[in-house]
């Protein structure tokens, strides 16, 4: 039942979701989470390749480990950010974030 | 041939010597007619030995400029240079109480040197250069006195005649030389037929104007507005002697028609200058009319076949008439004026110059002891001996009748009554060159033989024309000493004494077409300025559009770009928001382009 195709569609579902997040929302953290989506999606995708194309092959598995970390840390300075900024600002909307704009 | 052109060096250099050193003017121009004097006698006891000079100057391309030298043109320069030299000896006396030395010298030596360009030139292009240089000089001399209006106006009278005459000259040289394909004279004698006739009648035109033959005579009349020593060397030897030397050089040419024309008018002359002469209250006025008349006769000697006895006239008038001119110009200076109200008596008080004037007087209408009865005899034997007798002498006869009545008059007006005098400044040299050409006046007649075997031609005996000729000199001395013009002339009167100017005079003849012509002349001139004008203006107007093509075009050009290149940097300012939200959109359109790139498989 769960073939490939099944797991590209919910991949691409998440991305698209994730995508109109990340372009609608004005809000860092929300931001976040959109590309957080994506980037799931990704990985989603990249185990579904591997597990019903290559399961002999453990690069795959080795390429969502790499992608999860940067996801972490993708988080960590993000958020970083955002709490600096409200800190700084009192505000996270990046609708008021023009200041390195020359 | 280097004595001959003496001639015309002498006065050139002392014009030129006079016009550098500017002092000196009178010993200098003395010394450069000398010089031409002693060439001019070199040259005539050349020719008595049989010696023939011609000379070939380098002149235009295909038009070489030749002097001659032959007993014709040597008596003439002869007579040019003695005449010169004795006026300006008269005139060192004369311009001692006269201002501007340095241009009446340089002046005079420049007319004497063209006209001694005139007389030897063999060639009708060096004649024609020399016919307008004289006719600039005595334009010149006779407007010697700038700030008087008669002087100037009379000077340019006197142009406006003779320049308008000399179109006749132009238009003969030109049918001459188109005829016979050359520029010497006497070459061109021999073109025959029509050409002959015309260029015979353009020629006599040229000569009526310098000889101020009527009805071209008033301009002579306003011409002594000028010194006196030029008003004799105008009359005698040089501008007016012009046209009838121009005739007598070209007799060979003319055919008999045009012969007739030319005695007929020279006869008309005499007789009606001789009344405007008779008519005159001035004596130099008297004079120049007197001078028309006497040129007169010589056209009519010529005309009736005797160019010996126009030379011999032409050469006993030289000396008569500068002798009348110089005694007239002494007692202008003794009594101020030359009008006859206040020279009544003059010659009373200046009894040698008196003398000298008689003797010229005399000589004049062909008294016998002067020599002027030789010149007088020529003309009329020349008269009775022409084909057209009948017109011709009835002519000579009454002009010797008026010359010998104008002359008694003036005697007698000399003579009579009485003045006051003011002492007279250089008298001596003013003496000097009278009492010189006096004794010439009397004594050439005895060189007119000698003159005639050198010319080749023949004296007749004193016959026919020499006792009706006495007879008419007696008889007008005679009405003119006792009978006053007045009385004389009659209603002629007032018509005489303006010169005969019927119907405004003969300005109309040639002032006002020369005026009429000027005035076309000048509108076309203002036209032709107009198209400058114009053609400036379109180059002003080129430059301001093709300046306003830099400021609107190639400088709007380059705003254009500049500001299209700064519009187009604030649409790409504008992508640059800054907002977090619109970037990544940006990277998102970036994105899926660059994978529809890769989709359809570039």
């Amino acid at each position: 039942m769960a073939t490939l195709t099944v797991a590209l569609i919910v991949g691409a579902v998440l991305f698209g979701i994730g995508l109109y997040g990340a372009l609608s929302q004005t809000n860092l953290v929300m931001i976040m989470m959109g590309v957080e989506l994506m980037l799931g999606a990704a990985m989603v995708n990249l185990v579904a390749f591997w597990r019903f194309l290559h399961p002999e092959v453990y690069a795959g598995q080795m390429f969502v480990l790499i992608v999860m970390t940067v996801m972490a840390l993708e988080m960590t300075v993000g958020f970083g950010i955002a709490t600096g900024r409200f800190r700084a600002k009192g505000s996270v909307e990046m609708e008021e974030a023009g200041d390195l704009k020359g | 041939m280097i004595t001959a052109t003496l001639t015309i060096l002498g006065p050139l250099a002392a014009v030129v010597l006079i016009l550098l050193l500017r002092r000196g003017a009178s010993a200098l121009a003395l010394l450069g007619t000398a010089a031409g004097l002693v060439g001019a006698g070199f040259a005539l006891a050349g020719m008595a030995n049989g010696a023939r000079y011609a000379a070939t100057l380098p002149g235009l391309p295909g038009l070489p400029l030749r002097l001659v030298v032959e007993p014709l043109t040597a008596v003439l320069s002869a007579l040019v240079a003695v005449v010169g030299f004795l006026v300006v000896v008269y005139a060192v006396g004369y311009m001692k109480v006269e201002d501007g030395k340095v241009r009446s010298f340089a002046q005079v030596s420049f007319f004497l040197a063209a006209m001694q360009a005139l007389v030897l030139a063999g060639d009708w292009v060096l004649l024609l250069a020399a016919w307008e240089l004289i006719g600039v000089s005595s334009y010149l001399l006779i407007g010697f006195h700038l700030d008087r209006p008669a002087a100037a106006s009379g000077a340019a009278r006197a142009f406006l005649y003779t320049r308008s005459a000399d179109l006749g000259l132009y238009a003969a040289i030109f049918v001459l030389v188109a005829g016979t394909g050359t520029s010497e004279i006497p070459a061109t004698f021999d073109v025959g037929g029509p050409s002959a006739t015309a260029a015979g009648l353009l020629l006599l035109l040229a000569a009526a104007g310098k000889s101020a033959q009527a009805p071209l005579h008033g301009w002579l009349q306003d011409a002594m507005a000028g010194p006196t020593p030029v008003s004799a060397l105008l009359h005698s030897a040089t501008l007016v002697a012009a046209g009838a030397i121009l005739l007598i050089r070209a007799y060979p040419l003319l055919p008999p028609g045009v012969l007739l024309v030319v005695g007929l008018l020279g006869g008309l002359t005499a007789l009606v200058t001789g009344l405007v002469a008779l008519a005159q209250t001035d004596l130099k006025r008297l004079l120049a009319a007197s001078t028309s008349s006497q040129y007169g006769f010589m056209l009519l000697a010529l005309g009736a076949g005797g160019p010996f006895g126009a030379l011999a006239h032409l050469v006993a008038h030289a000396a008569m008439k500068s002798a009348l001119f110089l005694g007239a110009g002494f007692f202008q200076h003794a009594r101020g004026s030359t009008a006859f109200d206040h020279l009544t008596g003059a010659g009373r008080e200046h009894r040698r110059v008196f003398l000298g004037f008689v003797v010229a007087g005399l000589a004049l209408p062909g008294v016998p002891p002067p020599g002027g009865v030789w010149a007088e005899d020529a003309v009329l034997a020349a008269a009775f001996g022409a084909e057209d007798a009948w017109a011709f002498v009835p002519l000579a006869i009454l002009g010797t009748l008026l010359t010998g009545a104008y002359v008694a008059r003036a005697l007698r007006l000399l003579w009579r009554g009485e003045g006051r005098d003011t002492p007279v400044a250089g008298a001596s040299w003013m003496g000097a060159g009278l009492a010189a050409l006096a004794v010439l006046a009397a004594t050439l007649g005895a060189a007119l033989p000698p003159l005639a075997r050198l010319l080749g031609a023949e004296t007749e005996g004193l016959g026919l024309g020499a006792v009706f000729g006495l007879a008419a000199t007696l008889a007008g001395l005679t009405v003119g000493w006792y009978v006053s013009p007045g009385r004389l002339l009659g209603p002629l009167r007032g018509l005489a004494e303006s010169g005969f100017r019927i119907g405004g005079g003969f300005d109309g003849l040639v002032a006002r077409p020369a005026l009429a012509t000027a005035r076309v002349l000048s509108v076309f001139d203002d036209s032709i300025h107009a198209v400058v004008l114009g053609v400036g203006r379109l180059g002003f107007a080129a430059g301001r559009a093709s300046r306003l093509a830099d400021e609107r075009g190639i400088d709007g050009l380059i705003s254009a770009l500049v500001d299209g290149v700064r519009r187009l940097g604030g649409r790409a300012r504008e992508l640059q928001s800054g907002l977090v939200h619109k970037e990544l959109l940006l990277a998102v359109v970036g994105a899926a382009l660059i994978f529809l790139l890769l989709a359809t498989g570039l």
